[in-house]
């Protein structure tokens, strides 16, 4: 007998639940998205006199260290630009745990969440590209534009899925392996390489181009790995040959690489040179002593922003985060321009986010800030370089 | 300790030998937990439903959720919370009803992401129908839990959650780099973009009708998961669900009672496996990407949470821990949202712990008044203690400015008090009653201190999972059979 | 055959084996005595390691000339010894002790609960950024030599008060009356009451010196290797499982053992296999089940009769 109920209970059940489906999509070929993306795209938003600016940071997770400079940075546009303005601007700021153990899964709550809400045109971050991998969809689907200050994976602008929806104040890794990768043929004349990567797809993206790079070359490259999460260095730091010259570490933590560096010179092997990239631009990183190499996107050492914001944090650059200063700026800039006539829509801004040209002069990245078609910087083809005087990292000629 | 609630009158375990305990346990088995009044008339009649009227009754509402909600509380809600469910129903067919304790099993559910993705992408160019493609990555996936319980079969309880653990953080490593190896006879083949993890996923193609946007996805979910727990209900009441129960209250009995406990073992690892598989390829539709760092083990304590909270083998019970589990994090994104969640939550546990009513109502006046006298004492001794303000601008925050402490510089003050809070909270369960009902106001006006200057500050991140690891203890020592799960003994 | 690269790596192989044995020491005997797995206790050790910091700082720091490097140093270790094991009796007494009588999977879930609760609450105190030993400042990181084997003083710092430790507590284990308490216990629960040991007493004492050591490895971790986080805890737990395991759960010798095992494990895989250092937890996990095929009760363990 219970077994004949729990048989038509079935039966109901199925019913029901393709009753509820049939309700709702009528017509099989809605294969076309959904008809209220499309809406918020071109939904009409009163400006009013304070506007909002969405922002995707690490604020926490693994990589809070760097996304709290994030942080630092785009606040101090925002106090300074609503000290001096009408207008006032507020960050809503998403969360996104990059490298915490949920994964991707807060970056996609954080995007949705930004994307409900009608007041935000525009948005600084997502600062990890995987994370961009994942949320394009749903920005896309929202009709928001935004400006990235920190990923730096190529096939992000020329995979061409999100022209016209993403832009970066940080050039690629396309630029910045080649531009290490010279440096250390032409200008050090180095043959002996070895690479560690710390197995975030940052790091392995400029890992393999810079191997490719010196492999073609002729150069001699041995290749390890190690996790963000180790300290313990000192099992690999014995088996890297005693002929290595330059030890390339292309890794997202500071003070992992002072870790590194700190335990070369431990084990009696402080005179191997060590090249950092961007991600390890940092006095920390530096202070390991004056073998010590890094790349990092063109700063302008002398802008005022730059000095401003040392003064107001101890004299801490927290280099990393200025590009995010930089995007901030931009999609502030362009919310104010898609704002002239009182309301606007999210299409709008992303079309005054692409006509972006604030003057070199005016921005802390060293270029003007103009965005070519696919999104990327138009005028930066340059990496500086630059070495440690044993506390912190001046520009030498690249 | 003693079970809240009802008639249920099972003695106090006692710290000492226990001579007789069979004995002990003949008694208490006729007597296991019923309650009385309303609860126990829900309970039974909840009971006494057919298994698809059990599920109706949490379907419809489902069903009804995106009708009265915007799209993107349904997302935010709505789909993470079935994709969590559906997680958690099939490890507690593994952990559940066998009693294995599996910490490889989100392996399972990655392994399914990138398999769908591997037939559905453009990485291999391969865009095969769901129709096709679904039973291919259950099947796969199922047989992925095969070859993981084969060696498993020998190693009991602890060990075999090593091992699982093991193959789960092998499953990530290999996913990470798998981009760079040279497979024998194909050469270089790039099986999961290593780092940068599978791209452009396609949504469901059945039959041409796409499975695309927010609410179709979440219908789909709903009814997955409907046809899954209706299947569960059945297997649970089949001599293979019967079978498992004995397997998971005690191994060795079963096998003396001839029950094949090796293929017992490997039918639940198959089962679960071809869950999660499912699952997987769901959320890789719903994530547009498979991506290493997702298939880690916070995930896994996510989907234990949830199976804790609901309570082994209660299967309804994982619906709803998986609705709060996922839920509550999110309300509490917005600060707004966290202070009544918050100070709700110490009201209800008051209520409930506090009785009779008379020396709640001394309590929650002690406490007032102990609050506005170290404010005042403050105030007039010590300025830079009240000179912060609370967050946010409504009137509760306004009125908690005359009544809390709000330091200045907040850093080491705070940090110090969080410490005493946690020692504070130990040693008071350790103390008698009197001492507690004397301490309990300055305790709780500690607690919405820390609170107040700390735990709200950085609601986002560190102070989520503070909070689940205290409910997950609060939880084993007030409930260990969690929510809904049926009260049970075990003889060691 | 290249000597050097062998000397090398075996050094830093016992200065992690070292690490991993106190910790394993902590798990076997919890486990031997309760039959639990203590999930929180890999950061316990992390505590350990940030109190050892904080007694750092305390004291001016390492550049302070007013106190010598070795007062310290012994400074540092005691606080985290002390600390953690105050540490330890407080999670026994508050997660684990109401669950004696529970199904096993509760103080498991439990466990739990306090894992993540102390690794968050170590990064709401302490802030995610990385918190720096120092040594260089601290106690020097001279390199001595013996021939073609290197080695620096942190690391036979390390080494040695692990093997003093070790000592320590196998004679304490052997000789005195506490610890021959803690062996009927964990032989028998039931019995060991019964002739009238406080098993209680006993437990607490057996949480408080497994947390102690760890506390300790906590401290030598960050003058080896200079760096300590929140997180660390995770990793360094589950592999000083594995040395337990590998070494046979239950037994103080086989944790030893089984700790210089791993630490030896994944140095050589690191300095010898390809990409060695990218897939150097896999090899660990991969020689654990290796052993637990073969020898199921782990090296030095005894087989166990399933009783009903």
């Amino acid at each position: 007998m219970k077994g004949r109920r729990g048989l038509i209970g079935v039966v109901l059940a199925l019913t029901a639940a393709f009753a509820a489906v049939a309700a709702a999509y009528a017509s099989p070929d809605r294969a076309a998205a959904p008809a209220a993306p499309a809406a918020s795209d071109s939904a009409l938003v009163k400006c009013g006199k304070t506007r909002t600016i969405g922002f995707m940071v690490p604020a926490t997770g693994p990589a809070a260290s760097i996304g709290v400079q994030q942080v630092h940075w785009a606040q101090y546009y925002v106090s300074t630009y609503n000290k001096t303005h009408k207008t006032k601007f507020k960050l809503q700021t998403e969360d996104t745990m990059l490298g915490a153990p949920t994964g991707t899964a807060e970056a996609l709550k954080g995007a949705q969440a930004l994307v409900s809400n009608p007041n935000v045109l525009a948005t600084a971050g997502p600062a990890g590209s995987n994370e961009i991998v994942g949320v394009t969809n749903v920005l896309k689907g929202g009709g928001l534009g935004w400006v990235s200050g920190s990923s730096t994976r190529t096939s992000l602008t020329t995979d061409g899925t999100r022209t016209g929806f993403m832009f970066r104040t940080v050039p690629p890794d396309a630029i910045q392996g080649p531009t290490a990768a010279n440096y250390i043929l032409k200008k050090l004349k180095l043959k002996n390489v070895y690479i560690i990567d710390d197995q975030e797809t940052y790091s392995t993206g400029l890992a393999d181009t810079v191997q490719s790079v010196l492999r073609a070359a002729g150069a001699t490259v041995g290749r390890d790995g190690v996790s963000q999460q180790q300290s313990d260095f000192s099992s690999l730091i014995a088996k890297i040959p005693r002929d290595v010259q330059i030890i390339y570490i292309p890794w997202q933590l500071p003070p992992k690489g002072q870790a590194f560096g700190n335990q070369m010179k431990a084990a009696g092997r402080g005179s191997v040179k060590l090249m950092g990239a961007d991600g390890l631009f940092d006095s920390s990183f530096a202070g390991v002593g004056s073998h010590v190499y890094d790349t990092n996107f063109p700063l302008n050492p002398k802008s005022k922003i730059i000095s401003g914001f040392r003064k107001q944090h101890g004299g801490d650059g927290e280099y990393f985060g200025a590009p995010t200063y930089a995007a901030v700026q931009v999609a502030a800039t362009a919310v104010d321009k898609a704002c002239a006539s009182g309301s606007t829509t999210r299409a709008k801004v992303r079309a005054a986010i692409a006509a972006t040209n604030i003057p070199a002069s005016k921005s802390l990245i060293g270029v003007a800030l103009r965005f070519n078609k696919i999104g990327d910087l138009a005028t930066a083809h340059k990496f500086g370089i630059y070495k440690s005087n044993g506390t912190d990292f001046v520009p030498v000629a690249g | 300790m003693t079970l809240e609630g009802g008639s249920g009158q099972m003695p106090a375990p006692v710290e000492g030998p226990r001579i007789g305990v069979d004995e002990w346990v003949a008694q208490v088995e006729g007597k296991r937990e019923r309650y009385t009044g309303v609860r126990g008339v829900i309970e039974r009649e909840f009971d006494r439903l057919p298994p698809a009227a059990r599920v109706l009754v949490f379907a419809i509402p489902a069903a009804l959720f995106p009708l009265v909600t915007t799209e993107g509380n349904v997302f935010r809600y709505g789909l993470f919370t079935l994709v969590y469910a559906l997680l958690a129903i099939g490890l507690n067919v593994v952990v559940g009803f066998a009693g294995l304790l599996d910490l490889g099993y989100i392996a399972f559910f990655g392994f399914g992401a990138y398999f769908y993705g591997i037939l559905a992408s453009p990485q291999f160019n391969n865009h095969w129908q769901a129709e096709a493609a679904i039973p291919v990555v259950i099947i796969a996936t199922a047989f992925l839990g095969l070859l993981v319980g084969l060696p498993s079969r020998r190693l009991l309880g602890d060990y075999l959650a090593i091992a699982t653990l093991f193959f789960g953080q092998a499953f990530v490593v290999f996913v990470n780099n798998a981009n760079r190896i040279n497979f024998p006879f194909a050469g270089h083949v790039d099986l999961t973009g290593g780092s940068n993890g599978l791209a452009g996923i396609d949504p469901f193609n059945f039959f041409g009708y796409k499975v695309q946007g927010t609410r179709p996805l979440y219908y789909f979910l709903l009814i997955s998961i409907s046809l899954v727990l209706i299947l569960l209900f059945f297997v649970n009441d089949s001599r293979t669900g019967r079978a498992w129960r004995a397997l998971r209250e005690d191994p060795l009995a079963a096998e003396v009672m001839s029950i094949p406990v090796n293929r017992l073992k490997l039918l639940a690892f198959v089962f679960g496996a071809g869950v999660a598989g499912f699952t997987g390829a769901i959320y890789g539709t719903l994530a547009t990407a498979a991506l290493p760092g997702d298939y880690d083990v916070g995930l896994l304590i996510t989907i234990y949470a949830i199976m804790i909270l609901g309570g082994f083998g209660s299967m309804m019970g994982i619906v709803v821990g998986a609705i709060v589990v996922s839920s509550v994090p999110e309300l509490l994104r917005a600060s707004a949202n966290a202070r009544p969640l918050f100070y709700g939550a110490i009201a209800l546990a008051i209520l409930v712990k506090l009785r009779p009513w008379r020396r709640l109502g001394l309590e929650v006046a002690a406490l007032i008044g102990f609050g506005f006298a170290v404010h005042a004492i403050a105030a007039a001794a010590y300025p830079r203690l009240v000179h912060g303000s609370a967050i946010g601008s409504d009137f509760f925050a306004r009125a908690l400015d005359h009544w809390m402490l709000f330091p200045q510089n907040t850093k080491n003050i705070v940090d110090v008090a969080y410490i005493i809070l946690i020692a504070a909270i130990v040693v008071f369960r350790q103390l008698g009653q009197l001492w507690r009902t004397v301490l309990l106001p300055p305790l709780l006006y500690l607690l919405m201190f820390v609170w107040e200057n700390l735990l709200l500050v950085q609601i986002n991140g560190a102070t989520r999972l503070i909070l689940l690891g205290a409910l997950l203890v609060a939880l084993m020592n007030a409930r260990p059979q969690g929510l809904f799960g049926k009260a049970y003994v075990e003889i060691v | 055959m290249n000597w050097s690269l062998f000397f090398d790596l075996t050094v830093s192989g016992l200065t992690l084996g070292s690490l991993y044995a106190l910790i394993a020491l902590g798990y076997s005997m919890v486990y031997g005595i309760l039959k639990l797995l203590n999930f929180a206790h890999g950061d316990v050790y992390m505590i350990g390691a940030f109190l050892g910091w904080f007694a750092l700082h305390g004291l001016g720091g390492p550049v302070n000339p007013d106190f010598a490097g070795a007062a310290v140093l012994v400074v540092m270790f005691i606080t985290a010894m002390l600390g953690c094991g105050v540490l330890g009796v407080a999670i026994e007494r508050f997660a684990y002790r109401p669950l004696r009588n529970a199904p096993r999977i509760a103080p498991l879930i439990s466990a739990l609960g306090v894992s993540i609760f102390l690794q968050n609450s170590a990064l709401l105190v302490f802030g995610a950024s990385f918190r720096d030993y120092n040594t260089f400042s601290l106690i020097g990181v001279k390199v001595y030599h013996v021939g073609n084997l290197f080695f620096s003083v942190p690391q036979l710092l390390t080494v040695v008060s692990a093997i003093c430790l070790m000592i320590a507590l196998t004679v304490f284990v052997a000789r005195s009356r506490l610890g021959k308490a803690m062996r009927s216990t964990a032989y028998d629960r039931e019995a060991a009451s019964m002739m009238g040991i406080d098993v209680d007493r006993v437990i607490s004492v057996t949480f408080f010196i497994g947390s102690a050591l760890a506390g300790a490895a906590g401290v030598m971790f960050g003058l080896v290797f200079g760096q300590i986080f929140h997180f660390m805890g995770f990793l360094a737990g589950l592999k000083g499982f594995t040395a337990a395991v590998i070494g046979g759960i239950g037994s103080l010798p086989g944790a030893m053992i089984g700790g210089l095992v791993v630490g030896l494990a994944e140095s050589y895989a690191t300095g010898y296999l390809p990409q060695g250092s990218t897939f150097q937890n896999l090899y660990v996990f991969a020689l654990l089940i290796l052993v637990i095929l073969i020898r199921p009760s782990g090296l030095l363990g005894k087989a166990v009769v399933q009783k009903a």
